[in-house]
């Protein structure tokens, strides 16, 4: 489902921060994006949200080899996956509710479409009574789950996430894990990167990690 | 102000993406506001200067006048008489009638004064011909008939008709042209609003490229924004504008005095818009509001072209 070889990143003439990375990663898989802070999971996270070329290397996704790909191609593989960012990025004016409808909107939806879904969403993931309210007065855990509720109302096939438990208390982040482990149960492929080791412990998935520049798969 | 609570609020459709009431967006609405109100002040000012002009000229051409010049030794009442003879004779000619001097003295009381006594004055009359056909009228005729009376002298208001026209043709141009650079600088501030919307909207924009948001849907999102902006601001500029010309005439036609109001009409006829100008003016509306949607759907465009992925 996903295969990089000897993937290499620099951003414009900086150091190499990604350096001739190979692996694969299977269709239903979870792993986690292990190293240390500035190891480069964000960078990467950002190569397979396709928002980076590398500037080395190929890789593919989906079983589509992404330099041959043309804008509207690359954009109809990006809507097979989903992100959830580190610093959330929900937009301050649209509430809840909004917010996670807001990849079907883009896709065209009407409102009449996907309310019943994301209202549905938005109370498995605990965020029912809060639909209407604004980002800035959801605590961070909210947030977080909203940001997560973005992710996946559009049913992606990969799912990514940048440390999804870096601004919660261990209770919720344990609690965040069991919900992308119940998302992985239905199929979604899912990468975690995460420097928790704490969690990482726990949930004894496999972890690709990032050292030097280079990874080791464990 | 209903229309445009109407056009702010769309409660059946789900929050715009981007966010509509900003300073920028606010302080672009009034731009627009003054820029559609200059725009229609000069388009009215040239529909009444147009106006103007042509009802003078057709005025004129339906009549000529002969002026007979006050000269030693003739008597200007026969010499009246014998004009007004000559010129019923000629054809195409309707009526010729000279001015009496109480009538002189109303035509010249507006730029004179009210005291004006021309009892006294040994000032040239004038017979007043109306032409029936102005077109066919044998005007040749007339002014070589005329000889026969000492100081008469056909004016046929040519030359008067020809400078009117030259003038109003400069007016229209000049005017025009003020129509385009305001046309010009609105979009141009357009232009510059859009951009820095857009740049202090990047994270927006970034995070509907990363949900899967083609560059069209994100261009329409901001090309609509800047429709109801565009909108809003020329409906506030369009509507002041024929307020303004409301007034004015209501002005010039119950305070002024007499006069002046009298000089004005005279000079520009009646500050009076037909429908038919209202009309004319209010298209000014849309015809701005989509060029500020289609400029700024341009910038935006250019904008995501300039972003990589
Ligand atoms: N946009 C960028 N431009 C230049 N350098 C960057 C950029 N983003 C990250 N870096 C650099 O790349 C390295 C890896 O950063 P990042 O991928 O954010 O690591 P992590 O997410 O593991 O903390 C850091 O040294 C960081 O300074
Ligand atoms: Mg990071």
């Amino acid at each position: 489902m996903i295969e990089f070889n000897n993937v290499s990143l620099r951003y414009g003439d900086g150091p190499t921060i990604l350096r001739d990375i190979s692996f694969s990663i299977k269709k239903g898989s979870f792993h986690f994006l292990t190293g240390s802070s500035g190891a480069g999971k964000t960078s990467l996270l950002r190569l397979l949200l396709l928002s980076l070329k590398p500037s080395e290397g190929k890789m593919s996704m989906l079983g589509q080899e992404i330099s041959k790909l043309d804008r509207d191609r690359l954009l109809q593989l990006r809507r097979h996956i989903g992100i959830v960012f580190q610093e959330f990025k929900l937009l301050d004016h649209l509430s809840t509710f909004e917010n996670v409808a807001l990849p079907l909107r883009v896709l065209g939806q009407q409102p009449k479409e996907y309310e019943e879904n994301v209202k549905e969403l938005l109370n498995w993931v605990g965020l029912g009574e809060r639909m209407h309210a604004l980002p800035n007065v959801l605590s961070g855990g909210e947030k977080q789950r909203a940001a997560i509720a973005r992710a996946v109302i559009s049913r992606p096939d990969i799912l990514l996430a940048d440390e999804p438990t870096g601004n919660v208390d261990p209770e919720l982040s344990e609690r965040l894990l069991h919900l992308f482990a119940e998302l992985n149960r239905m199929g979604t492929t899912i990468i975690i990167a995460t420097h928790e080791l704490s969690m990482i412990k726990k949930f004894n998935y496999p972890q690709i990690a990032l050292k030097d520049g280079g990874i080791i798969i464990r | 102000m209903n229309i445009l609570n109407f056009l702010e609020k769309k409660d059946i459709s789900p929050t715009p993406i981007v966010p509509t009431q900003t300073l920028t967006s606010n302080t672009l609405v009034f731009l627009i506001a003054i820029m559609t109100f200059l725009s229609a002040l000069t388009f009215g000012g040239l529909i009444l200067v147009q106006k103007s002009a042509s009802a003078w000229s057709s005025d004129i051409s339906r009549e000529v006048t002969i002026q007979i010049m006050p000269i030693e030794g003739e008597l200007m009442d026969a010499n009246l008489r014998l004009a007004e003879t000559i010129a019923q004779a000629t054809s195409g000619v309707s009526n010729a009638q000279a001015l009496s001097i109480e009538e002189s003295e109303a035509l010249l009381k507006p730029w004179l004064g009210e005291e004006l006594d021309l009892t006294d004055l040994n000032i040239p009359r004038l017979v007043v011909v109306k032409l029936s056909d102005p077109l066919n009228a044998d005007l040749l005729s007339l002014k070589n008939e005329l000889k026969i009376i000492k100081g008469a002298r056909l004016d046929t208001h040519d030359a008067w008709r020809d400078q009117l026209n030259t003038m109003a043709k400069t007016i229209i141009i000049s005017g025009m042209l003020i129509f385009l650079l305001i046309v010009v600088a609105t979009l141009l501030a357009v232009f510059f609003a859009t951009r820095s919307t857009m740049s202090s909207s990047r994270q927006t924009v970034d995070v509907l490229h990363f949900i899967g948001a083609s560059n069209r849907f994100v261009a329409k999102e901001f090309g609509s924004r800047f429709l109801r902006i565009g909108l809003k601001g020329s409906l506030i500029g369009g509507i002041s504008a024929i307020i303004f010309y409301m007034l004015l005439g209501f002005i010039t036609s119950s305070y002024l005095p007499s006069s002046s109001t009298e000089q004005i009409t005279a000079l520009f006829g009646t500050f009076s818009l037909s429908l038919w100008d209202i009309f004319a003016i209010l298209s000014l509306v849309p015809i701005i509001a989509l060029l500020t949607a289609y400029t700024s759907r341009l910038t935006v465009r250019r904008f995501l072209k300039q972003i990589a992925w």
